[in-house]
């Protein structure tokens, strides 16, 4: 697994607007590009970006067909996510259990 | 998708006791780093060294006895040793909580890591896992010494 990979998908999602477009998407089913884009806030433009944004990340896909452009979650790239930080909890897991050692004897 | 490292843990033990291995210098390194050096208390930095790992500057963000414990860093970083309030980092947190039953609950939490630029980020998780690696080894070194 790239570390590059996975810190472009939480400094993707360190944005509130980025984080409420995977929220609309994180049932799994692809939605419009312009369905996705409403009530956020921002301009269109502007969503175009934060969503293109994303698209950089691998953290979603563009599927272009009929009249308007789909936009769908990447599972694979979010399970990376998901890894890294399970990695990170499991030495906390290990320090906190040290610490207990430790304070118990 | 979290921003944030969560966890939890019963340890019976008092808070006092609980405080004082994590907030007390002589005692961290019983368990942590291998030895702390500079200014241990809140409001100071400190250098938590891991042997040939390397070291981590921290900046002790707030220390309250014996409830609440707080440092910022870049996290399992060997290369950076500096002030760490002045680039991205990751704040941790441990919180002491005595239990009706006796013991107490101890929670941690790291958040943070999405201000982390790429080129630090990269660095820190591989250093993080070699870092757990000497820990470990010092732990164990900690025990066989004691019953011996």
């Amino acid at each position: 697994m790239s570390q590059t990979a996975v810190v472009q998908i939480f400094k993707a999602l360190g944005d509130p607007v980025r984080l409420q477009i995977v929220q609309r998407l994180s049932n799994g089913v692809p939605l419009c590009m312009g369905e996705l884009s409403k009530d956020l806030g921002i301009s269109r433009q502007g969503a175009r970006k934060q969503i293109q944004a994303l698209v950089s990340a691998n953290v979603v896909q563009l599927h272009p067909g009929g009249r308007e452009v789909k936009v769908q979650l990447d599972a694979a790239t979010l399970a990376q996510g998901r890894d890294f930080i399970a990695a990170l909890e499991a030495q906390w897991d290990q320090r906190l259990q040290a610490l207990k050692q430790f304070a118990e004897q | 998708m979290q921003n944030v490292i969560q966890r939890e843990l019963t340890i019976n033990a008092s808070a006092e006791r609980i405080y004082n291995a994590i907030a007390d210098a002589q005692q961290v390194v019983k368990w942590f780093p291998e030895a702390v050096s500079g200014e241990y208390r809140e409001g100071g930095q400190a250098i938590m060294s891991f042997g040939d790992i390397g070291q981590s500057s921290i900046y002790i963000e707030a220390m309250t006895p014996y409830r609440y414990f707080a440092y910022r860093w870049v996290p399992g970083s060997n290369h950076f040793v500096g002030d760490v309030r002045t680039v991205p980092n990751t704040l941790v947190e441990f919180r002491i909580e005595e239990l009706a039953s006796g013991g107490c609950k101890v929670s941690l939490t790291e958040t943070g890591f999405a201000d982390l630029p790429m080129d630090i980020a990269e660095v820190s998780y591989g250093q993080n896992c070699r870092g757990w690696d000497f820990m470990l080894q010092r732990l164990q070194q900690y025990f066989s010494t004691e019953t011996k």
